[in-house]
């Protein structure tokens, strides 16, 4: 097995010809450098490797997925199915109830409405890259905010001005419902000057409004920002 | 066969609703559950998937019989394990009750594979599942999730990053054990 690293461009040309989607050109190049090297083939064959038990993984999920299928179908098929109208009664009254006394408060909807999470930074591979900012970064892409806002806290201890860091923190928190974590730190943001001000302002507010803090929402100096202030102005009219 | 070597779902689906009811007809005769013809189903349908996928299954094959033998002969084999020794079988004599040697072979790949597959998070079986076993393209697999494309890219090539330096320490703590 090769010890080196393999950068991209090598590990996707490999996938490539594993897959049968390399051009016929390039195939037979690539061939008379598998002839000629045995380090090459043997990096071919353990991502053939992985290839196959990633497929395999899939193939365990979806034939767990049709074996569901079909004992769901079976249940519908039985007597069963006459009872299913009162379940069905059951549940809507009972869905009534939950909603009754879970249903969100004005400035809850409000919020629903305006709030779409920051969609992250680009996470693409360099030499300089930090790689423990970007793995937190694919986490927080990927929806796993907690592990995200963790990863991202931990480097805050070695560089506390970091405001990007401490961007994307608040943005986490926020994005898990976490309002009161997120205002201070947005808040800390918004009095500043640096790349993220007019966005931190934004979010700021739609963490008051998430908070039930009305006075601080309207407070928010965001009406006049290009890009934020009509929609500043909109949730403002709303509250 | 195509479809097999695909991963096409429609064709595993199909032959999963076609075979399933004879694998299942064995197992209930012969003290099993339905669950448990599922499970010894599912295995022959990984067997046979991995057949065609490493082109030792010829396309003149017949499925069915295939998926049947493999999975009596699964269901047989746990029949005689230290638990079931008391229960009587009823054998179904449609085909010959012996082991393939290359089936063997390929079950302790399939424990290998797996054993690889259990090396990755959540995060990465969702996106290299989408990309090498539903085939779908990098700009699909973005769009589901909602991030860039350029990102997948990345994250798919971390991952697999990932399964080779988890490989390499294998090997080399293999290679230390030796010396």
């Amino acid at each position: 097995m090769n010890k080196g690293a393999l950068d991209r461009d090598r590990f996707e040309a490999i996938e490539a010809y594993v897959l049968g989607t390399m051009p016929q050109a390039e195939r037979a190049r690539f061939e008379q450098e598998l002839a000629a090297s045995p380090a090459l083939r043997a990096e071919l064959e353990l991502q053939r490797e992985h290839i196959r038990a990633v497929e395999l993984g899939g193939m365990d999920r979806l034939l767990k997925e049709i074996g569901h299928e079909g004992r769901v179908s079976e249940r519908r098929s039985t007597p069963w199915t006459a009872y299913l109208k009162y379940a069905a009664a059951v549940a809507l009254l009972l869905g009534v109830a939950v909603w009754a006394f879970m249903r969100p408060t004005a400035h809850e909807r409000i919020f629903a409405a305006h709030y779409t999470a920051d969609p992250g930074l680009p996470v693409a591979m360099g030499a300089s890259d930090d790689h423990a900012f970007h793995d937190a970064m694919v986490a927080y892409k990927l929806g796993d905010l907690a592990e995200a806002r963790n990863a991202w806290t931990a480097l805050l201890h070695s560089d506390p001005q970091n405001d990007t860091l401490r961007y994307y923190i608040a943005s986490a928190a926020l994005a898990m419902g976490d309002a009161n974590a997120a205002i201070p730190a947005f808040g800390e943001l918004a009095d500043g000057h640096s790349a993220f001000t007019a966005k931190a302002r934004w979010y700021l507010l739609l963490a008051y409004v998430r908070a039930g803090e009305v006075a601080k929402a309207k407070g928010v100096a965001l009406d006049d920002d290009p890009v934020y202030g009509e929609r500043a102005r909109a949730i403002k009219a709303e509250l | 066969m195509d479809g097999l070597r695909r991963n096409d779902a429609a064709t595993l689906r199909a032959l999963y609703m076609q075979h399933f009811p004879t694998v299942c007809g064995f197992v209930l005769r012969n003290s099993g559950t339905t669950r448990d013809a599922e499970d010894v189903f599912q295995e022959a349908m990984t067997v046979l998937w991995l057949k065609a996928k490493e082109e030792a299954l010829q396309d003149a094959s017949d499925p069915g019989a295939f998926l049947f033998r493999v999975a009596k002969n699964k269901w047989l084999d746990h029949l005689r394990s230290a638990a079931h020794r008391h229960m009587k079988v009823v054998h179904d004599e449609r085909l010959p009750d012996h082991h393939d040697e290359a089936d063997a072979g390929l079950e302790q790949r399939i424990v290998r594979l797996r054993g690889v597959y259990d090396k990755l998070d959540e995060k990465c079986r969702n996106v290299l599942d989408r990309f090498y076993f539903e085939r779908k393209d990098l700009a699909a697999i973005a769009d589901e999730m909602g991030v860039g494309e350029e990102s997948i890219r990345t994250i798919k090539y971390r991952c697999m990053m990932r399964l080779r330096a988890f490989r390499r320490a294998i090997a080399g703590e293999e290679g230390n054990n030796e010396r």
